[in-house]
């Protein structure tokens, strides 16, 4: 019982790592809870092996990633780039320029694979490629490797996303 | 504009839509099912230990209650594949529970379950397969053997149909062909339909991180 309320506040306090895996996963909202109540179920069925040799957040990463790319329940659905689902009201500024590239990267990173999607999360989380790489399982050049693909993708992609809201 | 740039900004989109979650929230979600693979083949896995137990108690009380021969030990060797079974499906629950309480790096997680998965699908294809030459070849045998016992000047199994053995060894051969192909396919089917896809989408992942 003491274990479950330990586990409990602690999720409660890195709760934020959770939703953003599944906000970067899921387009719709309820595919979001669904991938939520399976990541926090992982976590409580793994807590009791987590030694705390390794910071909480860095553990929680690692479940809520293995739990969103073996998730295979739904059929994929794209992401729509004007969804208001997918894309908070907050802050959106007609003829915004960076909200507009914002919109148009974000949009980007939801084309990218399931694997691109966790490197560049962790990227975005400040981790470095030896993080990358031992989160992932793959040496950090490979990640370094990724890493560039990636940002050339999401460039073309980005691009390709801004004509389009132009037309 | 890079990912570099905006790195800011976009983490700070992936944290909206973000409603927080109470700790009674959370502890709600404790109860909930999951509907993770690993947690799917515990399932189906508990289940078949449950029907093995029953099997083995039903089919070892005929093997040693029963009294025609040929019954004991038709019942005595379904018992026999039934412990060997339901070991292996025990051996099968372990590892799935080691790896779903352990939180791996990605790609030895993906590798762990695409092995996990594969295996379980084997194992269940090899029993099933090892099942039709027991169920019938042996079944025929055990009750030429019973009549013959008997009454040994009873006609051949198929007497009635058949002039000669040899077109009954013929037909059961051509019958145990047939069925088997038709069991082999059909399996494959199956178990592809269940995992096939799921497998190859962790196999794509793997392959991606490789490269």
């Amino acid at each position: 019982m003491a274990s479950e309320k330990a586990f409990i506040s602690l999720l409660n306090q890195h709760q934020k790592i959770i939703y953003k895996v599944c906000n970067l996963y899921m387009d719709q909202h309820s595919d979001r809870e669904d991938l939520f109540q399976e990541i926090t179920l992982q976590a409580w069925k793994a807590y009791g092996n987590f030694r705390g040799d390794a910071k909480f957040s860095t553990w929680l990463y690692r479940v809520a990633l293995n739990t969103a790319i073996t998730f295979f329940r739904k059929e994929k659905r794209k992401p729509d780039i004007y969804s208001t689902d997918q894309v908070p009201e907050q802050g959106d500024e007609p003829g915004d320029g960076i909200e507009e590239q914002v919109k148009a990267m974000y949009a980007a990173i939801g084309e990218l694979s399931k694997i691109d999607k966790a490197i560049v999360m962790l990227y975005l989380e400040d981790y470095s490629y030896n993080g990358i790489g031992e989160m992932m399982g793959i040496t950090a050049n490979n990640v370094a490797v990724k890493m560039n693909r990636i940002k050339t993708k999401l460039k073309e992609e980005t691009r390709k996303q801004l004509a389009f809201t132009e037309m | 504009m890079e990912l570099d740039e905006l790195k800011y900004q976009l983490k700070d989109k992936l944290s909206t839509d973000h409603t927080g979650r109470s700790d009674a929230d959370i502890a709600l979600l404790l109860t909930k099912r999951t509907a993770s693979v690993t947690d799917k083949l515990k399932k189906s896995l508990w289940l078949e230990i449950f029907l093995c137990i029953l099997m083995l108690l039903v089919f070892g009380a005929i093997s040693i209650i029963s009294k025609q021969s040929s019954l004991r030990i038709y019942f005595s060797v379904f018992t026999i594949v039934g412990i060997v079974f339901l070991l292996v499906v025990i051996y099968l629950l372990r590892r799935t529970k080691k790896l779903s309480s352990t939180t791996l790096p990605v790609k030895s997680n993906l590798q762990s379950i695409v092995r996990l998965i594969e295996e379980f699908t084997r194992r269940y294809f090899q029993i099933t397969m090892a099942l039709i030459p027991i169920c019938f070849i042996f079944a025929l045998l055990l009750a030429y053997q019973e009549k013959h016992l008997q009454d040994p000047s009873a006609p051949f199994p198929g007497g009635h149909y058949f002039s000669s053995l040899w077109q009954v060894v013929l037909f059961v051969i051509a019958y145990m062909f047939v069925l088997a192909i038709v069991a082999f396919y059909f399996t494959k089917w199956y178990l592809k339909k269940l995992y096939g896809k799921y497998v190859q989408q962790l196999k794509a992942c793997i392959e991606e991180l490789g490269e």
